[in-house]
């Protein structure tokens, strides 16, 4: 067991004072302390995606960084990305283009979709390509969240 | 049809918005303030006697409740199943790398998995038996010395190794290999693969002095797991409780029940809730993936492309375990025989027991190997008699009215339109350029069916909830599918139909959300039960509006008279005039299953495929000749689903299991090394297609309706992943002018070719 140390952590805008243990990842201090359990957790090695979270708008593995290494930085989970209960015009996007099925893959998806489309509002396909190669859907073949992706950047959706 | 509402619309599914906005509750996101985290130690060796276990510095430790191993069970303590031979925890001898030697029960997951590096086990390893085909062998060594003594299906034929020998025999085999212009012969092998859904398998118990026994699980099957988990604490089955959470993708791997039994049983003896996740490396290690397969043909041929004759050998490696290799082995003895007119038709298939992990359902279970096999032995016969390998299948398929293999009549057959559209999307007879290549793959598959039961019920608002026996497992089946078939027969829009997934204790008995049978079988319970409410409703009105019953229609929320719609009442104001209170129907879907020719068949368990739905799929590939890379340039796959009721949903179960196959056809593949042991326990050594390695895929939808689900649907979930592996390596094949007969077809086997 080491020693618990404080940390503060900005999360959608929150900020919380929190006690952790050094070794714990952000992906584990958001779901077990913040309860923001809309991240996703399970290869735990940056391999599936799932738990990606946006750090100062960066799409980062939640799995893979320590809680206080975020530190200092605005954090932002799929918990805050909706505005008071409205869906972002990118979420109605894969709602209505069936992009989403079990849905474990969808607020990665979401949050790195949303850091590409902010940083460049209308990607070829080559580019969404890459953004998102690293995030894994094992249900709708990603035919139709390019299909939502691309629907979302001709409305001119930034995120 | 015309006058349908929703049947058929693109309507968005129930669960849609919290999965938006992380809202939606997982079995991963369920807790119970107070458990224990539970963990279970695996065997760390394929094939190894137990000489002893001693668990007492584990359960030595600070934090650690329950330590649980063999001896903790009852003695001889074997699992349900066709064939009764698997224990909860091993005892004497560990028999797959993986395999659960003691589970236990602790304050913190990390303290679960310290007090598992507590327990020594005394193991002396044993060789293990491996390949499938040598292990049929009488002289080899036996997975179960006691096969003999274990409790069996009755009919089901079993050797030593061999937990199954399903066969199908049509015609004369030997006359036609006579008769014919050409024979091929070839050989064709697969390796595993695994489900790799997203959300990790996870499972709370609570099984408290006094109270109901309680199981929160992520599971496709409540009632499979009700079975096993009463098996295990000794209590009939309708006194426990299984309780369904939200599922992150499943594809037949969440029908087992892996830990809910040890996890029930941890939280009897901790007093307390115990919640148990399996972490993704023993899933990988330790989970149910698809069978390895090793299969020969032998096909005779007259020069007019003509089938003659067909024999298939299929060794069907099933694992340490039987659990359900026997029917799946059934499976693929259909899918070997093909949706083709063959007059002498020979099968073996081969369920045989190994030192690996227990092999079962993954999507289209007997159906992707068995297809890889047929689809691409029928290129080869092709090219012998010099024809194109479409026109080689336009002359041999069945149709309407057709018997196949099995014997059974088939009706609303859409096969040829599958393949006629399929390969007028893709072009198929336009040459494919350098390095280019088309590949086809034709099939047939079943709706599974099995009983569903299914409540309706007017709610006080005069909304409709639907309470169903069955949880979404991702698909939309059921908080798509089943809710707009509910919403059409009540003359509502989706909007006022609840679908509410009900635990164990309600009785709505179901055979789960599988087999491609989700929407066809809950969604006839759903609609049945809606007919009967409706009844109800307009039995009430009746008297309400002093109309007679035939002359009232209900549309748009409201009841009203056919010959003068001013006269009307809502649903709402109905519900509450209702003098028994809330209006309720239960109703049941339990289907007759298909006819076959029994004669024909022995030791099949799934001896015909009910109201099948058939497909075509049509890759074009660009194989790098240098490096062997292939790339999928396009992917066409027409679907005869019976009847469409939300295509987005349909699309999406198409172009999902097409990825899934083209995983298993370019690079997935469950290693295990020679002497047993699993080697790639994580996802980046077992590869999982991303967005980089697949084509936009272009759904067909084609509607032949049967008269088994509503408004004539058949079953879809897993037939898009049976053609990929088939019509991927043909058109490599097309490409290269090489055939490759072993899956995955890696960059390596092009480049070494």
């Amino acid at each position: 067991m080491t020693a618990a140390m404080t940390i503060s952590l900005t999360v959608n805008g929150q900020t919380h004072a929190l006690e952790i243990e050094p070794q714990e990842t952000l992906l584990h201090v958001l779901r077990a302390r913040l309860g923001l359990t809309g991240t996703k957790a399970n290869c735990e090695e940056g391999e599936c995606g799932a738990c990606t979270v946006l750090l100062d708008g960066q799409p980062v593995n939640s799995c893979l960084l320590l809680a206080v290494r975020a530190e200092g930085s605005r954090i932002q989970t799929i918990e805050g990305v909706a505005e008071d209960g409205q869906l972002t015009p990118l979420q109605e996007a894969f709602a209505a283009e069936g992009a989403i099925q079990c849905g474990y893959c969808t607020p990665g998806f979401l949050l790195t979709t949303a850091a590409l489309l902010s940083a460049n509002p209308h990607p070829t396909d080559e580019e969404i390509t890459h953004a998102l190669s690293g995030n894994i859907c094992r249900c709708t073949g990603y035919t139709k969240i390019v299909k939502a992706i691309r629907q979302a950047a001709a409305k001119g959706v930034r995120a | 049809m015309t006058q349908e509402k929703v049947i058929g619309q693109r309507k968005p599914r129930q669960d849609v918005l919290a999965k938006s906005t992380g809202a939606f509750v997982y079995g991963m996101d369920f807790q119970i303030p107070g458990q224990l985290y539970g963990a279970i130690l695996r065997s760390p060796h394929p094939h190894a006697l137990i000489r002893s276990v001693d668990a007492s510095r584990a359960q030595a430790l600070a934090g650690v409740e329950v330590v649980l191993t063999a001896k903790d069970l009852p003695a001889g303590l074997l699992m349900p199943g066709v064939v009764c031979d698997q224990p909860l925890l091993a005892s004497d001898r560990a028999r797959y790398h993986g395999e659960p030697i003691a589970a236990v029960a602790a304050q913190s997951a990390d303290l679960a998995q310290q007090a598992l590096g507590l327990i020594v086990v005394d193991y002396q390893p044993l060789p293990a038996i491996i390949d499938a085909e040598t292990a049929t062998a009488d002289e080899s060594l036996l997975v179960h010395e006691a096969w003999e003594t274990y409790q069996a299906e009755e009919g089901l034929v079993r050797w030593r190794n061999v937990c199954c020998h399903a066969a199908l025999n049509k015609g004369d085999v030997e006359r036609g290999f006579a008769s014919a212009d050409e024979i091929i012969e070839g050989t064709y092998t697969t390796e595993s693969v695994h489900q790799s859904h997203l959300e990790p398998r996870v499972a709370t118990a609570v099984v408290l002095p006094g109270e109901v026994p309680t199981v929160y699980s992520n599971t496709q099957l409540l009632y499979w797991i009700r079975t096993n988990v009463a098996h295990v604490l000794g209590v009939p089955e309708e006194q426990v409780r299984i309780v369904p959470t939200g599922i992150g993708g499943a594809f037949g791997s969440k029908l087992y029940p892996q830990i809910e039994p040890l996890t029930a049983l941890l939280s009897r003896v901790a007093g307390k809730a115990v919640r148990m996740v399996v972490p993704l490396s023993d899933e990988l290690l330790a989970g149910v993936p698809r069978h390895p397969t090793k299969t020969r043909l032998k096909t005779a041929v007259m020069r007019d492309g003509t089938l003659v004759a067909q024999q298939a050998t299929m060794y069907l490696d099933g694992g340490a375990y039987t659990g359900s290799t026997p029917e799946i082995a059934s499976v693929a003895v259909l899918c070997l025989a093909g949706p083709y007119r063959t007059p002498n038709v020979h099968i073996d298939v081969y369920g045989v027991l190994t030192n690996k992990t227990n092999f079962g359902a993954y999507r289209g279970p007997g159906g992707p190997y068995s297809v890889f096999a047929l689809e691409t032995h029928l290129d080869e016969v092709a090219a012998r008699i010099g024809m194109d390998p479409l026109d080689l299948r336009l002359k041999n398929i069945l149709g309407e009215g057709d018997e196949a293999a099995n014997g059974q009549i088939l009706t609303s057959v859409g096969l040829r339109e599958t393949v006629e559209r399929a390969t007028q999307a893709i072009g198929w007879r336009e040459a494919a350029a350098t390095n280019r290549g088309k590949g086809i793959s034709l099939g047939w598959w079943t709706t599974t069916l099995q009983r569903s039961t299914s409540e309706a019920l007017l709610d006080a608002n005069g909304k409709v909830v639907i309470r169903v026996g069955t949880n979404e497992m991702g698909t939309g089946a059921i908080m798509g599918g089943v809710r707009q078939v509910a919403a059409e027969t009540m003359g509502l829009d989706v909007d006022d139909v609840l679908i509410d997934v009900e635990d164990t204790l309600s009785g709505l008995w179901d055979w789960g959300s599988q087999g491609s049978r989700t929407l066809a079988n809950v969604g006839r319970a759903a609609q049945f039960a809606c007919q009967d409410l409706r009844l109800k409703i307009l039995s009430l009105a009746e008297k309400l509006l002093e109309t007679e019953r035939e002359r009232l229609d209900l549309a748009g929320g409201e009841v009203f008279s056919i010959d003068n719609p001013e006269e009307k009442i809502t649903l709402k104001a109905l519900a509450q005039l209702s003098p028994e209170g809330i209006l309720r129907s239960r109703a049941e879907s339990n289907a007759e299953p298909a006819t076959y020719d029994k004669s024909r068949l022995t030791s099949c368990l799934y001896p015909a495929f009910h109201h099948p739905s058939y497909h075509c799929h049509v890759a074009e590939v660009e194989v790098d000749p240098g490096t062997g890379m292939t790339r999928v340039l396009r992917y066409v796959a027409a679907h005869d689903i019976g009847r469409a009721i939300n295509p987005t949903l349909i699309e999406g179960q198409i172009e999902g299991g097409v990825v899934q196959g083209i995983g298993m056809a370019l690079m997935e593949e469950v290693l295990y090394d020679k002497q047993g042991f699993r080697t790639n326990i994580n996802w980046t050594d077992y590869k999982l297609p991303t967005l980089a390695d697949m084509p936009e895929i272009e759904s067909i939808i084609v509607e032949h309706p049967t008269n088994l689900g509503p408004y004539g649907s058949k079953g879809l979930g897993e037939s898009p992943a049976l053609h990929p592996p088939a019509a991927v390596a043909n058109a490599i094949g097309a490409a290269t002018g090489k055939r490759f007969r072993s899956l995955p077809i890696t960059p390596e086997k092009i480049a070494l070719a």
